[in-house]
This record gives structure tokens, C-alpha cells and sequence, in this order.
């Protein structure tokens, strides 16, 4: 039982981690209805800004917290400039176009953003310390034999994130500007014609976007070291949203830890099994079929990488809104 | 049946010489009126006549190659819609434009908009002036809602209304902020009789309640004549006609538009 709660925890953790990334879909989804690709090479690039100045800033004899704040403001300034862009010349040529349109735009700007954050800030891999603690820590040592392990740093990641969360959803319900927000993303003519200045909301929602992207980017940097790889965790955000819904903010975070939480809990418990089905297959297939079938017993390893994307298909065949997304009722 | 011409002494829109077209197709040529202060103006026209457009550029969404459009004494050659809005237009769309996930409510309140002043902060909090505000502000749309008679289905999705409903919320929303000339772009396409009976009380009772002055597109012959004081006839993007209902309705030109010229 306490391994079987260590290995939740850890996936929930990780999960946290996954919901981060897919709030920033979730943020401009619901605010000009465009599914932005680009949001990992935004993480990506909020985070080499945040490594790269931090180290600078360093070399400069800066106090270490005078060197952190500064560097977050330089990201953060840096992400501003990039919805900015975004804006300005991407997306204002492209009002009252299509969806599909916009999302083809964005994936150009995935490219660009990309190319350019590595021109800039360099492409190695860097290591990001925050100053966050990283020691594994044991817990509940009393309820269970030998306690069960977690890692500092997916705690402080949690407790980032839910207040990141908290933060957006008092921002979105409450304010005028949130109500300005949702109005856009139904109906931009109708959101003009009440008063309501497009290109201002569009550049407060990317810029909102590419905060969310530099948490997550500071988050996943400082447990994976800042590199490419991190735009690629717009990837792993994709199953998420279509398990949430692309328009939740709380189906972001249950999306989350749900992948989260079955891809770990797979991995651990049903790893070995699906292991010893594909070594079965492979001895025993018939012949002929034999090496066939280990090719696919193979693939049955390794679950935790296509966990989220089974999952993501099913769901896209039972409910294709999400837990939590609005069901679109066409009229015809 | 004909009451005698209301008088009107004060111009609050006028048009100059616009032309409007998109590449070769020209929407609108050389079109000039003016909208007084207080009158229900109508713009009539077969399909295609450039109605749409029209209300379109009074409100900014399109910005006329040529002439000028002067309101409240303020020439000007191009705005933006939000910018037409701060100042006092409002409008509603032919193709209903809701915020289709929000309740009846809510939309009627991002009607007031413009009119919210209280800072962010404050508003977040939900305390000090900003709960005053949201106070006055639903009192403002408690207001409309009853004047539409549309209580019963303020907490309901506007996705999931009928077409008379959603046309009566976007009035609403039009209405929320306070407009000084409120655009209706086919107020009554698509309604039964009853609807429409409803949505003619309802300009008529805008009109004369606060005195918003209305410049509507409408096809139904029948409701123009009887609501609007002056006419404005397009066709193919040129103005043939312009003056009160009876002078309009017996204008050769006119008739000829709509029934083809006789041979």
C-alpha cells in the first residue's frame, strides 16, 4: 500500500507539472479561440531568458536573490515582447479568420520563436537552480513502513502551481477584463461593438500565456536542466487538454494529474506485465509471425510514453469535449 | 392611421459622400444622410443594396475609401469599432452575435462594459468600490431585463435560447450601454408576428422612454412604414430615395427597385 501510494504521489506530482504547461493552451483557447502551438517554444524560450540572465547576472557578483528577481523580470519582459509580436504582426492580419487559419499561424511562429530564442540565448543544455530545495524527503513514516518518498522540489512545483491557478481563476471569474476575455473568445465582432479593444485583450491574454509559460519553464527547467526538449512538452500537454477539455481551466490541472497519476501507476504495475506478454509473444508467436509479434511485445515497454496518448484517444472517441469542455451544439 | 411627422432640429449623424468596395465590387458609391437626433431613421434596399455595409461603417468595422462621417459634430475619415463604442454607438448584428456560452446575464453586462471604472485590484478583491459598482451595474441590467421582459431566462446559457430570445438579449446588450444611437441591423428577420409586434414595442418604447435615437435595416415593408420617421432607399450601393415613409413609398424609383421597372 505505501508503494502504491509513493508511486500516485509522485505521478500527481508530475502531474502538476503537465497541468502547467496545458493552462497556457487552455488561457488563449479561451480567449481568441486559437489553439497556439507555439506555447512550448514560449516555455522554451521564457526559460533559457530566465537561465541564461540568471547566470549573467551571477557572473556580475549579483546577492543570489537580487539575481533571481532580476532574471524573472527579464523573462518575463522578454515573454511580453513576444505576445507582443504575436499581436502585432501575426494576429492582427487575421481577424475574423478561421480557426485552423490562426493555428496554422502559430505553428509558423513555433519555428521563429524557436530559431530565435536559440540565436539568442544559446542552445546547450543548462542547468537551473532556483534555489528551490531538490532533497528527497520521507513522509508519513509512521502510517507506513518506511515512510513514503517524495521529492522536495514536485512539492514546491504543486504549491506554485495552485497558486498560479487560484491567481488566473480570480482574474478570469472577477474582473472586468476576465469578462472581457470571455466575450472575445465567443464573438469578436460582438466583443468590438460593445467597446471592447481586441488587440489589447489579445495581447493581455498571450502576455498572461507566456507568464504561465515561464513558471513552467522555471518548474520543469530546474528538474530537467533547460533545454530543447522542453518545447516538446507541448506534446505531452495535447492529451491533457483532451482530457479537460481545451476550454477548463479546472479540467487543465484534473487533466493533469490524471495522466500524471495513470502513467506512473501504469508504468510501475502494468510495465512488468505487458513486458512479460511481449517476451511470451515472442518466443511463442508462430512461426513466421514470431518476430512480428516481438516487434510488438516490444513496443508494449515503455508504456509511460504512450500512456496519455491511448487514453487521449479514447476519450476523443466517448466524450470528444472533454471532462470538463462545452459541449458544441451546431445548429443547422 | 398616419400620424403628422414628428420635427426633429438637430443632426446627430451625417454621412458624405461615402464610398466603400472591397477590390473591384464597389458596396457603396457616393452615398450621403443624415440621422437627426431622436428619429427613428430606416435604411431599406433589396439584397445586396449595401445596408449592412453602411451600418458597418457608421460603427467602424469598415473604413470607407472616400467621404466622411460626422457625429455629434466630429468629422472623421476611419475609428475603430471600440473606439464608436466609447463613444456612444451601439449595435446588433443580421447573423445574431452573442456570447454564446455566457448567460443572458452576463452578456447584457458586457453591455456596460465601457461604463466600469474600478481598478483591477480592487475588482479581484470583490471589495470597497468595485462591489459598489458591480452593485449599480446589475441594478442598471435588472433594469433592461425587466423593460425586455426577459426575467425568466436571465440565468440560462444564450446558446440555448430560441432566435426571438437571442435577438431580444442582443438588443439588451446594445441597450446596457446607454447609447445615444443604437444601430439595429434586422431587428425582426426571421420572427413570427408576435415577435415582432414585441421587438416594434420594444424600438418604439427605446425610442421614446430614452430618447436613443435609432437608425434600423429592416425587409418588412409593413414595420418600416409604420415605425421610423424618415427613409433611406439603397440599391446596388447608390441611394435612390430618402425623405418620410408616404413620400418614399409612392416614389417611382423606389417601387421600381423593389418590383423591377416595367417595359
Amino acid at each position: 500500500m505505501g508503494f502504491f501510494i509513493e508511486v500516485l504521489i509522485g505521478g500527481l506530482l508530475a502531474g502538476v507539472l503537465y497541468s502547467l504547461v496545458a493552462l497556457g493552451f487552455v488561457l488563449i483557447f479561451k480567449a481568441s479561440g486559437v489553439f497556439n502551438f507555439a506555447q512550448g517554444a514560449m516555455v522554451l524560450t521564457a526559460a533559457l531568458a530566465l537561465v541564461r540572465s540568471l547566470e549573467l547576472f551571477g557572473q556580475w557578483k549579483w546577492p543570489f536573490w537580487l539575481a533571481l528577481v532580476s532574471a524573472f523580470l527579464f523573462a518575463a519582459a522578454i515573454m511580453a515582447v513576444v505576445a507582443w509580436g504575436a499581436e502585432r504582426l501575426v494576429l492582427r492580419k487575421l481577424v475574423n479568420q478561421e480557426g485552423i487559419i490562426l493555428f496554422m499561424a502559430t505553428i509558423g511562429m513555433t519555428f521563429f520563436i524557436e530559431g530565435l530564442a536559440q540565436t539568442l540565448f544559446g542552445a546547450d543544455v543548462y542547468p537551473l537552480n532556483l534555489g528551490l530545495p531538490k532533497d528527497p524527503l520521507f513522509i508519513l513514516e509512521s502510517l507506513f513502513d518506511g515512510g513514503i518518498l517524495v521529492n522536495e522540489l514536485d512539492i514546491w512545483a504543486a504549491v506554485i502551481a495552485g497558486m498560479l491557478v487560484a491567481g488566473l481563476a480570480v482574474f478570469f471569474q472577477r474582473t472586468r477584463i476576465g469578462r472581457a476575455l470571455r466575450a472575445v473568445a465567443d464573438d469578436h465582432a460582438a466583443a468590438q461593438s460593445v467597446g471592447i479593444p481586441l488587440n489589447q485583450i489579445w495581447f493581455i491574454v498571450w502576455l498572461v500565456a507566456g507568464l504561465v509559460a515561464l513558471v513552467a519553464g522555471a518548474v520543469w527547467g530546474s528538474k530537467l536542466g533547460v533545454q530543447f526538449s522542453l518545447s516538446l512538452l507541448a506534446l505531452k500537454a495535447l492529451p491533457v487538454l483532451i482530457l479537460g477539455g481545451f476550454t477548463s481551466v479546472p479540467g487543465a490541472i484534473i487533466g493533469g494529474l490524471i495522466i500524471g497519476a495513470g502513467e506512473k501507476i501504469s508504468e510501475v504495475f502494468a510495465g512488468p506485465l505487458l513486458k512479460d506478454l511481449g517476451a511470451w509473444l515472442a518466443t511463442n508467436g508462430a512461426t513466421g509471425l514470431g518476430t512480428v509479434l516481438g516487434d510488438v511485445g516490444a513496443t508494449l515497454t515503455g508504456i509511460e510514453i504512450w500512456f496519455a496518448y491511448v487514453v487521449a484517444l479514447l476519450f476523443l472517441l466517448v466524450r470528444p469535449q472533454g471532462l470538463f469542455g462545452e459541449r458544441i451544439i451546431e445548429r443547422v | 392611421m398616419s400620424a403628422p411627422p414628428r420635427l426633429f432640429n438637430e443632426v446627430l449623424l451625417s454621412v458624405e459622400n461615402i464610398s466603400l468596395s472591397f477590390g473591384g465590387v464597389k458596396a457603396l458609391t457616393d452615398i450621403s444622410f443624415d440621422i437627426m437626433k431622436g428619429e427613428i431613421r430606416a435604411i431599406i434596399g433589396p439584397n445586396g443594396a449595401g445596408k449592412s455595409s453602411m451600418l458597418n461603417c457608421i460603427n467602424g468595422f469598415y473604413h470607407p475609401q472616400q467621404g466622411a462621417i460626422t457625429y455629434k459634430g466630429v468629422k472623421r475619415r476611419r475609428m475603430r469599432p471600440h473606439e464608436a463604442a466609447e463613444q456612444g454607438i451601439a449595435r446588433t448584428f443580421q447573423n445574431i452575435a452573442l456570447f454564446r456560452g455566457m448567460s443572458t446575464l452576463d452578456n447584457i453586462m458586457t453591455g456596460r462594459n465601457l461604463r466600469m471604472k474600478t481598478g483591477l485590484f480592487w475588482q479581484a478583491l470583490h471589495l470597497g468600490p468595485a462591489r459598489r459598482e458591480e452593485i449599480e451595474h446589475r441594478r442598471a441590467v435588472e433594469r433592461i431585463i425587466d423593460f425586455l421582459e426577459i426575467q425568466h431566462i436571465r440565468k440560462v446559457p444564450v446558446g440555448q435560447l430560441p432566435y426571438g430570445l437571442q435577438k431580444r438579449v442582443e438588443l439588451g446588450r446594445a441597450l446596457a450601454a446607454e447609447p445615444e444611437l443604437l444601430l439595429l441591423d434586422e431587428p425582426m428577420a426571421g420572427m413570427n408576428l408576435e415577435e415582432k409586434q414585441d421587438m416594434c414595442r420594444f424600438v418604439l418604447d427605446v425610442n421614446d422612454e430614452f430618447g436613443t435615437t435609432i437608425c434600423l435595416i429592416e425587409h418588412d415593408m409593413g414595420v418600416v412604414m409604420d415605425i421610423s420617421d424618415r427613409v433611406v432607399v439603397l440599391d446596388y450601393g447608390k441611394k435612390i430615395g430618402d425623405g418620410v415613409p408616404e413620400v418614399v413609398k409612392n416614389d417611382p424609383a423606389v417601387i421600381g427597385a423593389y418590383l423591377g421597372v416595367g417595359h
